[in-house]
């Protein structure tokens, strides 16, 4: 086993090695002397004695003279204490050398300069070759604002470890083997994290693999056993190392070093638009890694959902919803899984923010649609969000604070073979928190109606006091904890258990003071508890089988909870001077459960084939209750199905420019006793290096809704509802996609346009009719069904590299539905937007970063009331009714809106990025942005209320990392 | 440089040739041409049909301006009688034998050279209504147990439409129990959902007082009307009252009608 170990470091063959070197040598050498002499001196002095490669600006670092006695001090310790007293930065790359920057921006410029010296060697030594390309000597420079760049060549043998040397630096032999096929891991080397998505390619050929989410990758073909890989990743500096016979055999773990703070890119990129992570085979994925977020400007907290809402096709108008609203889709047609189990309350605080704490996040990818046979089970896009892994290295705490929240991760290593890694989110009630709780908790309307449902149906919350007008600050609050624990049985058997919770919590409950024409004195206790959450757990057991299969098996459960409690008790005074005690109450309770097990299965047999075939099973139970006075029971629904089905699906590339992915999905529904099929198929076509065309179309069914119980008086409820064979039927949907991409080494433009049908839509709506004596009051349950279809057009242009990144996107669609209730024509759904423009700016300068996000969209649909008439009714009142429009004739103003934010990172001597001070702030220019309309008529005269979305509201960010 | 110009000309393009495609604006003018109707036909009475122009929102009058100078005919299925506009908008026959129970009548006329039609039935006359208690004397609620008042009987064998209308005819209104919920207006009606007999309770009786009690036998279109009254309904869904006006607004509907008093002390 220890042999095994040995030889698996070994192959763990890569530059890091280098700066492992040098960063040992920081660590083990001490300085014992007295100094006095310009700085670049003492660099010179320590390059050479330590054999150190140090880059720097000798004319600029000359004017510094370092009068400094180090009693025995380590060289890390010389360095910190150096450059602290200047105000400099240094920074160990990959490859061992040692940057010493005036400006953190200095870094790309002093290591393109490095590049474009020309090595001389010094002195060869007998045991390395001549190419070792770290072995060079600047000329001397004449002028002296060039850069100076000092070694010192001679390695003794058997001073230092030559591990580095040997593996970076093998001799050029003839190949042993031809057509090999390589696998292995990338992983983050400070964390061990696996790192998905990274390109493997091999130099001078076409062969370009990526890895999978668990940082696995297999190429095959590789021309011979001595060819040179190199290994890129957002936000990691890239790497290279050459094949040899022995690494042929085991799987080769490859440790990226994390690139310099400068050197970021624009933070979300779409997997095929990417820098690094291009892959021209994948049609509408978006990939985000959480950690560049704190470069968009946030309202309180990094919002993974959020970010994806300034992407064309992503709806960013939905103030009240985190959930996506892709392509004409609503959030409940987004399946958002989350380490392999479905999250069904995606948001908090009315979906201001979304339910993910992005520290416990590794990435997220977004299918807009058209999707592979993998996913399924929704009519619209799916989200998949991968939790990260503990650090298997080191302990690393931190702590997120601003207005809203506090945020605490901590990750630590157990032992070798496992690591843990705990996120903790609250929020708490400051003005921050009021300003957007009571912007979503408006008063409500006493009569009349409200014109149309909110887009997004977010949690209405409670009115402010009860009936008889008094003000009360509700006690509210969200939380989220995570829990990923991390096992390695062996290195090809890994155990993951994820634990997630969120919810929110809101306490109305408040004392409430009769009126006297009510009662002489005395007072009422009003209990109103609402909370709402999700609850998910999963147990994935990794296994790769041999070097072309590997699996995922997934144990999961998911059970999402929103109930409210609501009550008066009390003992009151009459006029009459009697004392009444008053007791009455109301429990809606809804809850899910979602107990699943799936199996997913890759079968790489080449680099043109690859099969993905996998099956699930899941029980779904959903409980609704309704329970006034304890025991009348107003709705009481238990209703559970089970649902079953396998995927296939297979990835073929005839020739290195075309690739085709047939699929197909089977799903048994239990409770319509149906077999469902899924064909689906995309497929993309690499005209040039630079034009790619793309296509992907398929069906899809979704056996779960979310329906909104619209409430005006209490606010809405949501609640997930099961189809059925009488009410609620299956949902169905057709997409037809098709885009062309061009992308250069700077720029990107994307275009992409879709169609889609959809079928078995539904709408609910609830009337509680008055208790006659003796009976139970009722309520009616109306499921409206209906068919919709969206269609619409997408132009992404994005700059993604240098100091000025960013993106427009334009977006033009149109969704309508048709139900008949509100008649026989096609309407504009409620989430119909025409056009959608997003500019997204980022700029970086030394240790700052700017952002300017601009978003403009056409209002929302609504209906309104046109006129108003009055008759008498048959009992002597009379009544004055609204004469409305058509469903959602009318539009809301456009939507527009300006956020700026800036951070400025706190670095480390060492340039470690350990923190981050930032300020947002959210609609600059205060535009009203209107949420939707209310109407009442008071005095015969309609009144009309906008309820509107924030105005300006600015925020302040601290983030502090420790190692 | 060039391929930035160039994507910034085709970015052009698209967005002004998809703002060249977008916006049509649905007309709503024509729903608000609507006639309002309201018309009670009740057996043995004179025919009254009342037409009401449409408010804007802002307007404050309690009724919208009368719709004058139309010519209305309403037919029994025998015969057709045009209505004579005896007051502004208020359109009448005064032949009482014309309107008999059973019978089935139409309204006809055209409205900006719509035509506009509504039909509805003479109900039964109601029989066997009783009050159990002419006079209850209630001392006041003093616990949270909901108290029965009184029960109001009728024949139903049919299963037929009837309201309850409860008009408090006193000046002051005295409220009988601090409870929360159940305070009504001082008329108020309620859908006896087509049994034969309906209870009042402490729970949804608000006021101490002197009652007139109406028993409204009546068609679906006025149920519909009084279900759907906004005040009865937690939906916020905006959706237009129901109408069995075809290209009108209102109701033009029947009704039968019989009396008791109830007082409560």
């Amino acid at each position: 086993m220890r042999k095994l170990l040995t030889l698996f470091l070994l192959i763990c063959l890569t530059s890091l090695v280098n700066a492992q070197t040098t960063q040992y040598k920081l660590k083990k050498y001490n300085l014992d002397k007295f100094v006095a002499r310009p700085l670049d001196d003492l660099l010179d002095t320590l390059s050479v004695n330590y054999k150190l490669k140090i880059v720097f600006e000798r004319d600029s670092l000359h004017q510094f003279d370092v009068v400094d006695h180090f009693f025995n001090e380590p060289l890390n310790k010389v360095f910190d204490l150096v450059c602290s007293k200047f105000n400099l930065h240094y920074w160990i790359d990959y490859k061992g050398t040692i940057y010493i920057l005036q400006k953190v921006d200095d870094m790309a410029r002093l290591s393109s300069l490095e590049k474009t010296l020309k090595p001389i060697t010094v002195q060869k030594p007998d045991s390395l070759p001549s190419t070792f390309s770290s072995q060079h000597r600047a000329e001397p420079m004449a002028n002296a604002k060039q850069l100076n760049n000092v070694v010192q060549p001679a390695l003794t043998k058997g001073t230092e470890k030559p591990l580095t040397q040997k593996l970076n630096q093998l001799p050029v032999n003839k190949p042993i083997n031809l057509l090999v096929t390589i696998n292995g891991k990338i992983i983050d080397q400070s964390s061990g994290m696996p790192l998905p998505s990274a390109t493997i390619k091999i130099r001078n050929t076409d062969i370009i693999a990526t890895t999978n989410t668990d940082g696995d990758f297999t190429v095959f073909k590789v021309p011979a056993d001595t060819c040179t890989v190199e290994i890129s990743y957002s936000g990691y500096q890239s790497d290279q190392f050459k094949l040899t016979t022995e690494k042929l055999s085991n799987p080769i773990v490859v440790e990226l070093l994390p690139a310099f703070n400068t050197l970021n890119e624009v933070s979300i990129i779409g997997q095929k638009r990417g820098v690094m992570n291009t892959d021209v085979k994948k049609v509408g994925v978006l990939q985000l890694t959480p950690a560049n977020l704190d470069k968009l400007p946030s309202l309180g907290e990094k919002d993974i959902l959020r970010a994806f809402q300034l992407m064309p096709g992503v709806g960013a108008t939905n103030e009240s919803s985190s959930g996506a609203y892709v392509r004409g889709g609503t959030p409940d047609q987004n399946l958002v899984v989350f380490d392999g189990f479905t999250v069904y309350q995606v948001d908090h605080l009315y979906g201001f923010f979304s339910a993910f704490n992005s520290n416990a996040i590794k990435d997220v990818q977004l299918y807009m649609g058209g999707f592979s046979s993998k996913y399924g089970g929704r009519l619209s896009s799916v989200t998949e969000i991968n939790g990260k892994d503990g650090n298997r290295n080191s302990a690393g705490f931190g702590v997120d604070l601003s207005l809203l929240s506090v945020n605490l991760f901590a990750e630590t290593p157990i032992n070798k073979k496992s690591s843990v890694l705990f996120t903790f989110r609250r929020s708490y009630q400051g003005p921050l928190y009021d300003k957007i709780f009571s912007q979503f908790n408006t008063s409500t309307p006493q009569g009349g109606g409200q014109g149309g449902p909110p887009p997004g149906g977010g949690q209405g919350g409670p009115p402010p006091g009860g009936g008889f007008g008094e003000q009360t600050t509700p006690a509210s609050h969200f939380y989220d904890a995570d829990l990923r624990y991390n096992y390695h049985l062996d290195k090809n058997n890994i155990f993951t258990w994820s634990l997630y919770i969120g919810a929110d919590k809101t306490d109305n409950s408040r004392t409430l003071d009769l009126p006297s024409f009510i009662s002489s004195s005395g007072s009422i206790n009003i209990t109103d508890i609402t909370e709402y959450g999700n609850l998910g757990s999963s147990v994935k057991w990794f296994r790769q089988w041999n070097q072309k299969v590997h699996s995922n098996t997934y144990i999961t459960y998911s059970s999402y909870f929103n109930n409210r409690n609501r009550g008066s008790s009390g003992l009151t005074t009459d006029v009459n001077n009697k004392s009444v005690t008053v007791n009455n109450n109301s429990i809606e309770d809804n809850n899910l459960k979602d107990f699943g097990i799936k199996s997913d299965w890759e079968w790489q047999t080449s680099n043109d084939v690859k099969l993905n075939f996998g099956g699930f099973s899941n029980f779904q139970k959903i409980n609704y209750d309704y329970i006034q006075n304890d025991t009348t029971k107003l709705i009481t629904q238990h209703t559970n199905a089970l649902l079953g089905g396998t995927y296939a699906d297979l990835e073929y590339s005839p020739n290195s420019k075309l690739h085709l992915q047939p699929g197909i999905r089977t799903t048994f529904y239990q409770p319509l006793g149906k077999l469902y099929f899924e064909p689906r198929f995309s497929a993309s076509y690499q005209f040039s290096d630079r034009i790619t065309f793309k296509l992907a179309t398929g069906q899809f069914y979704q056996f779960i809704n979310e329906v909104t119980r619209q409430d005006i008086l209490n606010g809405n409820r949501n609640f997930w509802v099961l189809s059925n064979n009488n009410n609620i039927p299956v949902g169905q949907s057709r997409h037809y996609m098709g885009g062309i991409s061009y992308e250069t080494d700077q720029f990107l433009v994307d275009f992409e346009g879709y169609y889609k049908t959809l079928d078995g839509l539904t709408q609910f709506s609830i009337t509680q009719s008055r208790p006659s004596p003796g009976e139970s009051p009722t309520v009616e349950q109306n499921f409206y069904t209906g068919v919709g279809e969206a269609e619409g057009f997408e132009i992404l242009v994005q700059k993604k590299l240098g100091r000025y990144t960013g993106w427009i996107g334009y977006t033009l669609a149109n969704v309508q539905n048709k139900f008949q209730i509100y008649g026989n024509n096609y309407y504009p759904a409620d989430q119909d937007v025409r056009h959608e423009f997003k500019s997204i700016n980022l700029y970086h300068l030394n240790r700052w970063n700017f952002s300017a996000v601009f978003i403009f969209s056409t209002g929302h649909p609504y209906t309104a009331p046109l006129t108003t008439y009055t008759i008498n009714s048959g009992d002597g009142n009379v009544s004055t009714y609204f004469n409305v429009s058509s469903k959602n004739a009318q539009r809301l103003p456009d939507y527009n809106r300006l956020d700026l934010s800036a951070s400025y990172d706190l670095l480390k001597i060492s340039g470690n990025k350990v923190g981050t001070i930032g300020i947002s702030l959210f609609n600059v220019y205060n535009h009203t942005n209107i949420w939707y309309k209310e109407y009442q008529i008071h005095n015969n005269q309609a009144i009309t209320t906008d309820v509107t979305y924030l105005g300006f509201t600015p925020n302040l960010t601290f983030s502090l990392r420790w190692k | 440089m060039e391929i930035k110009k160039k994507s910034i000309t085709i970015f052009l393009f698209g967005v002004i040739g998809t703002l060249l495609i977008a916006c049509n604006k649905e007309s709503q003018t024509s729903i608000n041409k609507l006639p309002v109707v309201e018309a009670y036909l009740i057996s043995g009475k004179q025919l009254s049909v009342k037409l009401y122009y449409q408010k804007s929102l802002s307007d404050t009058t309690q009724y919208g301006s009368p719709i004058i100078g139309q010519e209305l005919y309403v037919s029994d299925g025998d015969k057709t009688i045009e209505l004579t506009e005896t007051k502004k908008g208020t359109y009448t026959f005064s032949d009482t034998s014309f309107l008999v129970v059973g019978k089935t009548y139409t309204l006809k006329f055209n409205y900006n050279l719509v035509s506009v039609t509504a039909k509805t039935v003479i109900p039964p006359k109601n029989q066997n209504f009783s009050s159990k208690y002419v006079t209850v004397n209630y001392p006041g609620a003093t616990t949270d147990k909901i108290d029965t008042l009184n029960k109001f009987t009728w024949s139903n064998p049919d299963s037929l439409n009837h309201v309850l209308v409860f008009i408090n005819i006193n000046g002051t209104y005295t409220p009988i129990s601090t409870k929360m919920s159940g305070f009504r207006e001082r008329i108020y009606q309620v859908d006896t959902k087509r049994k034969s007999n309906y209870y009042i309770t402490t729970s949804d009786f608000s006021y101490y007082g002197q009652y007139k009690v109406i028993l409204m036998s009546v068609n679906q279109e006025y149920i519909d009307l009084v279900n759907s009254d906004a005040s009865n309904s937690n939906t916020e869904k905006l959706l237009n009252m129901p109408t069995n006006v075809v290209n009108g607004l209102g109701i033009f509907t029947a009704i039968q009608t019989d009396t008791l008093n109830f007082n409560l002390y």
